[in-house]
């Protein structure tokens, strides 16, 4: 039986299966991958005193738009100071986000229930984060509106294969396989959406499970 | 991950002892982020009250933005970097 994250009096703790213990590993791997700092495997032309002090050579923007959301620019209107301040940071928040994915991972190997320590749940926390925010540029959910936009796709292509049906096969080749990519990309479509869907509940029950030691909640 | 609590005058009693505060960092909405969530990264990165939290996140989530902090152009970028490491969508400009 899955059970959210909630406060225990020495840490946090869920109940989760092995099904979903999988997804999550298969979810952060794939950010930890994607996180993947691309000038750390050509150290030879990495200046070294730069690399020392954790100044990189990258000034754009990931090309990849789901990278990017996790590694924005931090001016909105001026590219040249996006441009420095990418230079001097963007190393590192990679491999802050790669070592917080990295704590997840490893402790996900964990025996039932998962129990975290403060610093460890901080590290799922912006896991989760991470993690939706890649599904969530993936899906092309980057309104407000948007994640019942999807919802509505997902079923109306599922659709489109029951129409199919009836259609005489050898007549309709062509119509009849693009209603079955078409099902399959609604059916591909609504398995992201729930798995989102699941990790937003997984990462509001941990919220909550924090947000009960803050200094503003232990005075009540 | 969280640093000390940050101490945040109020920006009239900045004006009034002529401190200068020419920069701020400002958080964006989007839909992926938890109304929680960015209340609870308002809350245990700023040291901010919950009540202040909450507005912020509010302002973020209805108006479309909010200035979450300003100072000097430094401290600036650390909250900005801060953020960026928390997913939250931050940035920073020169306070017109």
């Amino acid at each position: 039986m899955t059970r959210g994250f909630r406060r225990a009096r020495h840490d946090v703790r869920a109940r989760l299966g092995d099904d979903e213990r999988r997804v999550l590993r298969d979810v952060f791997t794939e950010v930890y991958d994607l996180l993947e700092d691309p000038a750390a495997s050509e150290p030879a032309e990495q200046d070294p005193l730069a690399a020392l002090v954790g100044i990189g050579r990258t000034v754009r923007p990931p090309e990849d738009p789901a990278l990017a959301r996790l590694l924005p620019d931090a001016h909105r209107d001026d590219p040249e100071a996006s441009a420095e301040f990418r230079r001097y940071t963007e190393s590192e928040l990679r491999a802050r986000k790669r070592s917080g994915l990295r704590v997840a991972l490893d402790t996900l190997a964990r025996p039932s229930p998962l129990r975290l320590d403060d610093t460890e749940a901080q590290a799922w926390l912006v896991a989760l984060t991470d993690v939706r925010l890649v599904l969530a540029e993936r899906m092309g959910l980057r309104t407000d509106d948007d994640h019942a936009l999807l919802e509505q796709v997902a079923a109306r292509l599922a659709e489109a294969e029951d129409d199919s049906d009836d259609l005489v096969v050898t007549a309709a080749d062509e119509s009849a396989r693009g209603a079955t990519a078409a099902a399959d990309a609604g059916r591909r479509l609504a398995m992201t959406l729930a798995l989102y869907d699941f990790l937003a509940w997984l990462q509001e029950t941990l919220v909550e499970a924090m947000a009960a030691a803050l200094p503003d909640e232990r005075g009540r | 991950m969280v640093t000390s609590p940050v101490e945040l005058d109020d920006p009239r009693s900045d004006a009034e002892v002529g401190v200068v505060r020419p920069w701020v960092t400002l958080v964006w909405n989007d839909p992926v982020n938890l109304m929680s969530y960015v209340t609870y990264v308002f809350q245990s990165y700023f040291g901010y009250s919950k009540a202040k939290a909450e507005k912020l996140m509010m302002d973020v989530h209805l108006k479309g933005r909010a200035v979450v902090a300003n100072g000097d152009r430094e401290e600036m970028e650390r909250h900005v970097e801060a953020l960026q490491g928390f997913g939250l969508w931050a940035t920073m400009q020169k306070d017109d």
